[in-house]
């Protein structure tokens, strides 16, 4: 059993809060009930003197102590400064109707602990409640934002004693939800609890400029300076897109010429640039489908035009609103009707949802998923399609901003239904679905130990359901293909899969949903599918 | 910021041992690092072809290269190129090449 904790804890100096026993995890099967190594790394001396990791020995952030009392209250004013400032309209204009909403009504039935992969996955960690960091959030608001006196809070059982160590447990613990708000679906009064994981983020980054390295510096403001997260220059872009090209003509033998900053054009479609660096078959199929389909397209080279990612809806809603702002600018430059996003799920929620906040006048221009098109496509017979290519079991990821946030269920499957001869669904599915375990920015977190917890931990639930929808083909010898319409969710898979050896002992290859469409299509002499690529 | 041994020289490096500083690369710290990558003896021409290629990428468009283009244009393929560093391309080719650690979601 995992020990029980309580909030009090999270304000007790020295040692580990939480120990992630590997006895305690969620079982797999087999061959993955035994694996030889310990599941998380741990951190070496030197690490822990530099680095705080007494929230559950794992680091997102890694903090360091203040050096003296002064500098301690420094840190606790600044928090408590942007803590206040999320309940003023002024200075939450994006949530704080949800926010509030959440704060003042759970009453901590725990139904919400029951759908989260995390808490589950874990073995039922206390620290990983969803209720968790509200609760926390709730008892410092009592305390020292509203100041009620002792007797009050003595009744309501809400003390807490605010230091350093509370909130760098909690920096760490907001970076331990992937926001896939599967715990707002299930709540029967619909508070959000992950949203409650995002503003606590949202304090850290925007009051005290604490972030994670990968989502801020090499992220957000890497995007907003050269024009994409990934370091990806205008000038790097157009290497690739040749490289494409080739690629393409190689495969299939067409010449393909992909349209790029073409004024006018139907749509802009916008790629997260990750697909461009780690999964360029994706880009590849994209070009091959839309050549065929006929469709009024381009690609553009302006900064964030090139690159659909938008990190700041996990953590920031100022780089959140710059980012959204220059993708819009540069559709607007090319004077095209509408933006299209291609396969990746925080870029839908951020790009078409809550960007709708920020985008005013004519820079409000109609922005979509490409899902839709895809489906329109393949039900249409624009292009001819033979499901016997795709001949092998296929399963399908839901991402969850594309799926239970914005209920894009039907198009993905209609297509895999007609394409797919040997096509299963994982369960449970659809808005129900479970998180790939590298949500709200984790898949991109590359550092320390951090990518071993979310392949031991939050990933588990999902590779599980993986594994179960394949059960009656197991082995190796039986190719198969875990269909991913997200680059975010495809980069967990990948990590989760090499820290399994997942190709080795199953043979799942993980990919979009574009290139099995493309593999279908009858004109094209060989498979477009790679195996080798795994 | 932690820092690393290599041949007689200390370097600054990010956590997972990427340098920090590009223009702190020489041949030495590829060669002294090598062992540290689980690289058995000395290094090959084959390492310094993708060590160079992976430099001369960067030098010209600031990331390193896709590995797709990187096997292509070296005729080394991924099996080779996991044959020669064992961390794999990213972790350990362009570690070696001096190059910071991959960012966005690649």
């Amino acid at each position: 059993m995992n020990k029980i904790i309580h909030i009090e804890d999270f304000s007790r100096s020295g040692g580990q809060l939480a120990q992630i026993d590997p006895a305690e995890l969620m079982p797999l099967p087999p061959p993955y009930d035994k694996m030889s190594k310990p599941p998380i790394r741990q951190l070496t001396d030197e690490q822990r003197k530099r680095m705080d990791a007494s929230l559950d020995g794992v680091v997102a952030i890694g903090l360091t102590p203040p050096a003296n009392p002064e500098e301690e209250k420094a840190f606790i004013d600044k928090f408590l400064a942007g803590l206040e400032k999320l309940f003023t309209i002024e200075n939450n204009w994006t949530f704080l109707q949800p926010l509030v909403h959440t704060l003042d009504y759970c009453v901590k039935c725990q139904i919400c602990s029951d759908a989260c992969p995390t808490y589950l996955a874990s073995g039922r960690q206390e620290i990983y409640r969803p209720t968790m960091r509200a609760e926390i959030l709730r008892r410092i608001i009592s305390k020292y934002i509203k100041k009620e006196n002792s007797l009050v809070r003595k009744f309501k059982a809400s003390d807490i004693d605010l230091n350093w160590q509370t909130l760098a447990r909690l920096a760490e613990l907001a970076y331990r939800c992937t926001l896939c708000r599967r715990c707002a679906q299930v709540c029967l009064i619909g508070c959000d609890n992950a949203l409650i994981s995002r503003e606590i983020r949202k304090i850290f980054s925007q009051q005290m400029g604490i972030a994670p390295k990968e989502l801020h510096e090499k992220g957000a403001v890497q995007q907003l300076k050269v024009g994409s997260s990934t370091g990806m220059t205008p000038a790097a872009l157009m290497n690739i897109i040749e490289f494409i090209e080739e690629e393409i003509e190689e495969k299939t033998g067409r010449k393909i010429k992909i349209p790029v900053d073409k004024k006018g054009a139907d749509m802009l479609l916008i790629h997260n640039a990750g697909e461009f660096l780690a999964w360029p078959e994706n880009l590849e199929a994209f070009a091959i489908l839309l050549d065929a389909a006929g469709v009024d397209w381009t690609l553009s080279t302006e900064i964030a035009g090139y690159d659909s990612v938008n990190y700041g809806v996990w953590y920031d809603d100022f780089q959140f609103s710059r980012v959204a702002i220059r993708q819009s600018l540069a559709a607007k430059s090319l004077g095209v009707r509408k933006i299209s996003l291609g396969e990746c799920g925080h870029a839908h929620k951020a790009g078409i949802v809550v960007a709708d906040r920020v985008l005013t006048g004519d820079l409000n221009i109609p922005r979509e998923s490409i899902l839709p098109l895809l489906e329109e496509i393949v039900i249409s017979g624009r292009v001819k399609l033979d499901p016997s290519r795709n001949n092998f079991p296929v399963t399908l990821h839901d991402p969850c901003n594309m799926v239970r946030l914005m209920g894009i269920v039907a198009p993905q499957r209609r297509i895999l239904k007609k394409i797919c001869p040997q096509f299963r669904e994982m369960t449970p599915h659809g808005v129900e679905n479970y998180c790939c375990g590298g949500g709200s920015g984790f898949a991109i977190m590359q550092s320390t130990n951090f990518p071993d917890w979310r392949s031991a931990v939050s990933g588990r639930m999902k590779f599980k359901q993986i594994l179960d929808a394949f059960h009656d083909v197991p082995g190796p010898e039986v190719k198969k293909y875990l269909c991913a319409p997200c680059s975010n969710c495809k980069g967990q898979f990948r990590d989760m899969f090499e820290y399994y050896g997942v190709w080795e002992k199953s043979g799942i290859l993980y990919g979009g949903l574009v290139e099995l469409i493309v593999n279908a299509m009858v004109d094209l002499k060989k498979p477009f599918i790679q195996w080798e690529w795994h | 910021m932690p820092q690393v041994e290599v041949g007689g020289k200390t370097y600054e490096v990010d956590e997972d041992g990427f340098l920090q500083e590009l223009d702190k690369w020489s041949r030495d710290f590829a060669k002294g690092y090598a062992a540290l990558e689980g690289i058995e003896g000395e290094l090959t021409e084959e390492h310094w072809k993708l060590i160079d290629y992976i430099r001369n990428y960067y030098t010209q468009f600031g990331i390193a290269p896709m590995i797709r283009k990187m096997c292509k244009d070296t005729g080394l393929d991924l099996k080779k190129i996991y044959a020669l560093f064992p961390s794999g391309p990213a972790k350990g080719a362009c570690k070696l090449a001096g190059l910071s650690k991959p960012t966005g979601c690649v």
